[in-house]
């Protein structure tokens, strides 16, 4: 695989410094003010529907969102029959590892026979 | 629901050291990144970051998305503002996950949450937000030491991938399924109830709406908000008017595990 990309290591180190910064402080931030003062339960409830939101558009960003065009496309077919089978497995074992494995491996064997 | 099946592996061995139990809690994650790693240290090794520099991205940012990010922007030679800003916005999310968690974790003292909020990331998340719901004995200690062994399985998958990154051709396009896979388990472990599978299609939908859109990943914070907002409005609205309705019913899963079923009865 070769290198395109023609930054210098040094343009490397600064981008993680900056990355770091811009990662730690929405993880920091609201730890540090809710545990010290009561968040109202209003805030919780929403907070609920948070990580199931989250994924989800995480899920279909990478399923059905060209990362170039940013336009909707239905063409990743061994992904989302891949994704079918990962959502039974993780639902009738709920175990991880087993559903990224068997994810993987169909991803693999269905780009293979499609 | 009443008479909980006992499933012997669930019951928690008191002799068993801290250090063992919380790994064991944290293995299947573990597990499952040492794929991811490998994926991601072999594609920044192409973007052209050195292997220290790979180690250092992801001890400091610690995070799949992000990583992987940076690395699909180098290959097409975006400027260093724009992909801080796009980190900006992917990372926005964890102010979200951190509220989520701050309940859980009151008293403790700011050079605990500095440890903590370092680490954090959305799958051991994932992992400590529903020990937190369903363990009483779940404490900051135990949520920390699961994102440490997270986090030196990561650096270390990201270290070995960054080294054999030149050697070995692979389909990244496969490997970076791995994530998806990853998500996709934890939704499904998310859904309790008819209604949150109807948030789930919202969000689905919105995801790809606001991304068209907006044109960016800032699409993935916009549509977040709203449909988290959307499903707060509607169950507390059916708590309210329909106590009964059927969209509260709980979902039942075979192979359920006692501890991913007892987190919403007490409120």
């Amino acid at each position: 695989m070769t290198t395109v990309n023609t930054w210098t290591t040094t343009q490397h180190f600064w981008l993680v410094i900056l990355g770091f910064f811009v990662a730690f402080a929405p993880r920091f931030l609201p730890l540090m003010l809710f545990t010290k003062r009561e968040i109202p339960e209003w805030f919780n409830e929403w907070m609920k529907y948070v990580p199931v939101s989250l994924f989800t558009a995480l899920v279909v960003k990478d399923i059905f969102i060209d990362s170039a065009t940013y336009q909707v496309m239905f063409t990743q077919i061994p992904e989302m029959l891949a994704s079918v089978i990962v959502i039974v497995v993780a639902y009738r074992t709920r175990s991880m590892a087993i559903s990224v494995i068997v994810g993987l491996l169909g991803v693999f064997l269905l780009s293979l026979a499609l | 629901m009443n008479k909980r099946r006992l499933n012997p592996k669930q019951v928690p061995d008191p002799d068993e050291p801290l250090w063992r139990s919380t790994l064991r809690v944290a293995m299947p994650l573990n597990l499952s990144y040492i794929p991811i790693g490998l994926a991601c240290g072999i594609l920044l090794h192409a973007a052209g970051f050195n292997t220290l520099l790979t180690g250092l991205v992801s001890i400091l940012i610690f995070s799949g998305g992000a990583q992987f990010l940076i690395a699909t922007m180098l290959t097409i030679n975006s400027p260093l503002l724009s992909i801080v800003l796009m980190l900006f916005f992917l990372e926005l999310r964890y102010a979200l996950l951190s509220s989520s968690l701050s309940p859980y974790l009151k008293g403790q003292s700011n050079r605990f949450l500095f440890f903590f909020a370092v680490s954090l990331n959305d799958e051991n998340y994932a992992i400590n937000y529903l020990k937190f719901a369903t363990d009483k004995k779940w404490t900051g200690k135990e949520a920390l030491m699961v994102e440490h062994y997270s986090l030196l399985f990561w650096a270390l998958s990201n270290l070995i991938g960054s080294l054999i990154g030149s050697a070995l051709k692979i389909d990244l396009g496969i490997v970076n399924f791995a994530l998806t896979a990853l998500f996709l388990y934890m939704i499904v472990m998310q859904i309790k109830n008819r209604l949150t599978l109807l948030i789930c299609v919202i969000a689905g939908l919105l995801a790809a709406l606001c991304m068209m859109i907006v044109k960016s990943t800032l699409g993935l914070v916009i549509s977040t908000i709203i449909a988290s907002l959307i499903g707060f409005a509607l169950e507390s609205t059916l708590r309210k008017y329909l106590p009964e309705s059927h969209w509260l019913w709980k979902l039942r899963s075979p192979g359920a595990k006692k501890s991913a079923v007892e987190g919403s009865d007490g409120k």
